[in-house]
């Protein structure tokens, strides 16, 4: 075979993971070996974390949701809450929006009062 | 993701006589004032058909709506996925109530539109030099769209999944509406309120960022790595 000096080609190759890690701290970002592997970590994690982020919120949603329902009653939860909200048929109101428990508090407490009687 | 960015909008509640369930009692001198709107609006085309289709939006005369009574649950509600076939939205005047505006238009879609709202919306005209932007007024509502679930105002803007049948600059009528809310009064939906709509004007199709799917077993010599970009229709809501 003639010969074929090798160019660019790694080069370019090194640079565009070059990019992505360039906002990583220390060696992370100047090595090119550990580079690479960090690149390869950082995106494992996105894609893991992509359908965490789903249930993270979910859960936070749920932290909300308890913590506003515990207040003002004794013996109220979470569960209840939801077991309520499906039994009178508001099925859909979902999680994020006890985010209206956030922003409007009197609204929430209006569809409590709602659901329980 | 985008930032929202602050348009005029409006969402349209409407109040039916035994549906909603409002909560507080100070609904007894309401006041309502009746606009008179009529256009027929030809829509634009489905996916791939020319098939033009009109439906007419009518304006009746205010109602008192009886906020006094109807505790109970209303009818049975519907399917949680698919068919609103009809969008009837009846409009009303709008109330004396101390921060909440609402109208709303009546709308006989033909069935036509029945493909188009199962994304729980209704296509309205395209909006040649229409300003409809209303300043913001305090009331959200809640809106699903697909199978998710977004808390609106006048003015915001939103990214949604692809909406089918859907071309930039299209009105858009939200008939699934789950609740409305303002400063002082609630109305909660069972599931859904019947006859509130709420108004959106498709601003941009967008793709995504682009996402690297990137997949590795380590010590397996196992490497994949893909992108992808999904698409998203931002709709404004005005009123």
């Amino acid at each position: 075979m003639t010969r074929v000096k090798r160019g660019y080609t790694a080069r370019r190759r090194r640079k565009k993971i070059r990019l992505f890690a360039s906002t990583f701290i220390g060696a992370h970002s100047r090595l090119t070996r550990t580079t690479t592997q960090q690149r390869m970590r950082a995106l494992i994690s996105s894609h893991r974390d992509r359908s965490r982020k789903k249930r993270d919120f979910r859960r936070l949603w749920i932290t909300r949701i308890n913590a506003v329902t515990r207040e003002d009653k004794l013996f109220y939860s979470y569960s209840l809450f939801i077991h309520n909200l499906y039994k009178r048929q508001l099925l859909l109101n979902r999680k994020i929006l006890a985010q209206i428990a956030l922003s409007n508090k009197n609204c929430f407490d209006i569809i409590s009062n709602k659901i329980i009687n | 993701m985008a930032t929202r960015r602050l348009l005029g909008a409006v969402a349209r509640p409407l109040r039916f006589s035994n549906q909603p369930i409002s909560s507080l009692p100070n609904f007894g001198t309401l006041t309502l004032r009746s606009k008179l709107v009529t256009f027929s609006q030809s829509p634009p085309s489905n996916t791939l058909n020319a098939l033009a289709y009109t439906s007419i939006f009518r304006c009746f005369s205010s109602r008192t709506p009886d906020y006094s009574g109807s505790e109970d649950d209303d009818e049975e509600e519907e399917d949680d996925e698919g068919e609103v076939e009809d969008s009837c939205d009846e409009e009303d005047g709008s109330e004396a109530g101390p921060k909440l505006v609402a109208q709303g238009g009546k709308s006989e879609a033909e069935k036509l539109e029945e493909a188009a709202s199962i994304g729980y919306k209704v296509i309205g005209p395209l909006t040649p030099s229409e300003n409809p932007f209303k300043p913001y007024e305090p009331v959200f509502a809640v809106v699903q769209i697909g199978s998710h679930q977004f808390k609106v105002s006048n003015g915001d803007s939103i990214f949604a999944e692809r909406l089918k049948y859907c071309e930039v600059n299209d009105k858009l009528i939200l008939s699934k509406v789950l609740m409305l809310g303002s400063r002082t009064e609630t109305i909660i939906g069972r599931p859904i309120l019947p006859d509130a709509a709420v108004h959106a004007v498709v601003e941009e199709h967008a793709l995504d960022a682009k996402v690297i799917i990137f997949k590795k077993k380590r010590r397996k010599n196992y490497r994949r790595t893909k992108g992808h970009r999904q698409v998203t229709h931002s709709p404004s809501f005005l009123q």
